[in-house]
């Protein structure tokens, strides 16, 4: 089968995977952790303990705190020592939980040794409970809670899963790595998911993993599941975006305002589906996660992939790892390319926690603006086919009507018109604001609309 | 922690491409085509480049220091690739003053006067070539015959292959009568005939182009529909009336053909930018050159065609955009 990839726009990095050889190591336990209750999409976490209690590992320490939110269980066993706010990577104020960390005794139930579980539950009420009660949120960045992801609004129906293991952010391994090292427990995942969802399964991997290809492949094969591939995708940014891989996979488009399960698709990431196994097969919550340590001013032997604590603060990681190095301008958690700047190594790891990255100033250091000489090179580039150059005028003119019309709702924010502008414009800092104050139009607008439904009644 | 780190939006990775390199590569581009005519043109071929080159970059780095109290942009290499586009669309007989006229025009008025590199709306290079042509006709027309390295041009007045073959329709003669009659056949034709100095290297230019396409720095749609239009048109008029109407080859090989359409209609800030957007353009060039070569008083109408389509640039980028993803 050919190779696929998206229709429109994205450009091609150098992938950096410096630390694809690099196994996964189990972290120590730092002395302190302090859990952050905003570690998923939508409202934040309500803790349930106080300060003073006795915690193990995998207890549940926060509930939802909303439809769109998610359980929170303690990374740890130990006491909580206080609630309190702290600042998280961008240095907002967020409500942790901090624990002193005494030990490592997990609570009851939780099946922690390395045994295989093939056999897949019947009852799909149960997988979704264990799923939401387990804490499982996205882990390809967004964190949005999976259970609510697996369960489609009334009407609409998943027609494929599609299993993100295109892992198209240069540097980051960690989804390399657990697909090199755990490639059945994946797949059983995948098919725990594709139980709820009643539908087929693909799974997209980039061509630069070829063994990730072949392992999940043999796991697919070995576990005798008929209906689920792997597709392998070209090396190509923003390959894993969820729009853009259901367009690589399906050949379809989601409409513009519309969700992946109205074009029949439900996008997961493989660390996901990895979370997904352990909650349904071993009871075991979301508490541990991996993450690479690499850059390009690292030596090889520096990279690192760890099994992290989901709370565990970046600077008692960045130690462990062998402090920042000299060269190093920038650090970031994340991609390069949509990851976040860090300006707190204070800050703590959260649940989607995929790096710490560190950047030359060669690399990343941003470089003066100069006069737009209408390359097009930045729409070219935009994988949503809008024109970054038009954007940037019309946020300069503050024209609302004109960014709505020209669809600056519908940017994804992957940075491919930054990257690829000659002139250094800082496109995609001026489409983020343009973004944010038509959306905003757009949601007063529908409040108004319903407001006035509700006064016509 | 006493070492401070920067902090920044995403992304933070730039890919390994700037103005000036953009403008290096279309340098780069141009080298084989100005090699070929100084070797054909001589000393004089050298000199109008180097002129000109001069007063472009001299006359940006005047007007940004001394009228606009800006720090200079000419390390953006663009008056360079103003000066050498220039140059080349001028006879190797060329006199300083005019090319320095040249230049003034070019990048004062239809550059800087809009506000500098990717404001204006009219090709620098072609702006200045037309104003040339109209205010000094008989210097800008001096075609010489090529002559050869070193041998300096003594100002052979002569004409271009698409000057003579209007002269001799015009005069009532056909031409395969005018071709009998010179004891020329159509492919002597086209390499004696003085030309500009770029217009003689056709090859030389389309390696060039074909470097620009492979380093991603252009597209090919506008060059490709430009060419279709002319080959399209050309071939139903030869075909009809091959006597007094040239043929395919003849239009695409002679006048500023290859050099307008590979290099001076894919200007970035002149053409514009979606693909429709270009293929429209192209397409109007095509027909607009061909009406005047056809039908015009002007033998070559290459320049007119650009300028006239520069025009409508501005409506082709508010009709036509890409395709965005998840909209019709």
């Amino acid at each position: 089968m050919s190779k696929l990839t998206f229709s429109i726009g994205g450009i091609h990095p150098h992938d950096n995977k410096i630390s694809c050889d690099c196994k996964i190591e189990a972290l120590p336990l730092p002395s302190t952790v302090y859990v952050s209750m905003a570690q998923h999409l939508g409202a934040p976490a309500k803790p349930i303990v106080a300060a003073g209690d006795a915690v193990k590992v995998g207890q549940v320490i926060a509930e939802p705190g909303g439809f769109i939110s998610a359980f929170v269980h303690s990374p740890v066993s130990g006491v909580v020592k206080a609630i309190a706010p702290r600042k998280d990577l961008a240095g907002n104020m967020v409500p942790h939980i901090e624990i002193t960390v005494d030990g490592d005794e997990w609570a009851e139930g939780i099946d922690t040794t390395d045994t295989l579980i093939t056999e897949i539950p019947e009852d799909k009420a149960l997988i979704l409970e264990k799923i939401k009660s387990c804490g499982v949120v996205g882990l390809g960045g967004a964190t949005f809670p999976t259970h609510v992801k697996l369960n489609p609004a009334p009407g609409k129906v998943a027609e494929c899963l599609i299993l993100n293991g295109a892992e198209c952010e240069p540097f980051l391994t960690s989804d390399y790595r657990i697909m090199v090292e755990r490639p059945k427990e994946i797949v059983i995942g995948a098919a725990i998911m594709q139980k709820v969802l009643g539908c087929r399964c693909v799974i997209g991997i980039e061509e630069n993993k070829p063994l990730a290809i072949e392992l999940i492949r043999k796991a697919i094969a070995e576990l005798g599941y008929a209906n689920m591939t792997v597709a392998v995708l070209k090396k190509r940014y923003p390959q894993g975006g969820e729009k853009q891989l259901i367009n690589a996979v399906l050949k379809r488009e989601v409409a513009s305002g519309c969700l992946p399960i109205d074009a029949g698709a439900v996008v997961q990431n493989v660390a996901t589906s990895l979370a997904v196994y352990e909650a349904v097969q071993k009871n075991k919550p979301l508490v541990t996660n991996t993450m690479t340590i690499t850059g390009d001013c690292l030596p090889v032997e520096k990279n690192h992939n760890y099994l992290f604590r989901i709370g565990t603060p970046l600077s008692f990681i960045i130690e462990q790892a062998g402090g920042i190095p000299e060269e190093a301008a920038k650090l970031i958690s994340g991609g390069p390319m949509m990851g976040k700047a860090i300006s707190n190594i204070d800050a703590t790891t959260v649940k989607g926690s995929s790096s710490v990255l560190y950047l030359s100033e060669a690399a990343t250091k941003r470089k003066a603006e100069s006069a737009c000489i209408r390359c097009g090179r930045c729409s070219d580039a935009c994988p949503m086919g809008l024109e970054p150059f038009l954007l940037n005028r019309l946020h300069k003119a503050a024209d609302l009507e004109g960014l709505e019309q020209n669809a600056v709702q519908d940017c994804i924010e992957c940075g491919c018109c930054l990257y690829s502008c000659p002139a250094n414009i800082p496109l995609l800092d001026n489409i983020r604001i343009a973004k944010g104050q038509v959306l905003g139009v757009i949601r007063a607008r529908a409040a108004a609309a319903k407001a006035a439904a509700e006064a016509a009644k | 922690m006493g070492k401070s780190l920067l902090v920044s939006p995403s992304p933070h990775l730039h890919a390994n491409v700037s103005t000036t390199s953009l403008m290096r590569d279309v340098i780069i581009a141009l080298v084989p085509a100005s090699i070929v005519s100084v070797l054909f043109y001589g000393w004089a071929a050298l000199l109008v480049f180097a002129l000109s080159i001069v007063s472009c970059v001299l006359v940006e780095w005047v007007i940004t220091k001394y009228l606009m109290k800006k720090p200079s942009t000419v390390g953006d290499l663009s008056a360079v690739v103003t000066g050498l586009l220039l140059a080349m669309n001028l006879p190797a007989t060329t006199p300083w003053w005019i090319i320095l006229i040249g230049a003034i025009v070019a990048i004062g008025v239809a550059k800087m006067s809009f506000g500098g590199l990717g404001q204006n709306i009219f090709n620098p290079a072609i702006t200045a070539r037309v104003f040339l042509l109209i205010s000094f006709p008989s210097y800008m027309t001096n075609w010489t015959a090529t002559q050869g390295f070193i041998s300096r041009p003594d100002a052979v007045s002569g004409a271009t292959p698409l000057g003579v073959i209007k002269e001799a329709i015009g005069s009532g003669s056909t031409i395969p009568e005018y071709l009998a009659a010179n004891n020329l056949t159509s492919v002597t034709f086209l390499q004696d005939m003085g030309a500009s100095l770029g217009e003689l290297s056709s090859i030389a230019l389309l390696l060039g182009f074909v470097y620009l396409l492979v380093r991603k720095v252009v597209k090919a749609w506008i060059p490709v529909s430009i060419f279709a239009t002319v080959i399209l048109i050309s071939g139903i008029f030869s075909l009809i009336n091959p006597d007094i109407y040239t043929g395919p080859v003849f239009n695409i090989f002679t006048g500023g053909m290859v050099l307008g359409a590979c290099f001076m209609a894919t200007d970035y800030v002149t053409s514009p930018m979606s693909t429709l957007g270009g293929i429209i353009y192209g397409v109007g060039i095509g027909v607009i050159v061909m009406m005047i070569r056809y039908f015009g008083s002007y033998p070559e109408g290459m320049s007119f065609a650009i300028l006239i389509m520069n025009c409508v640039v501005p409506l082709l980028n508010i009709w036509f955009h890409q395709k965005k993803y998840g909209r019709k």
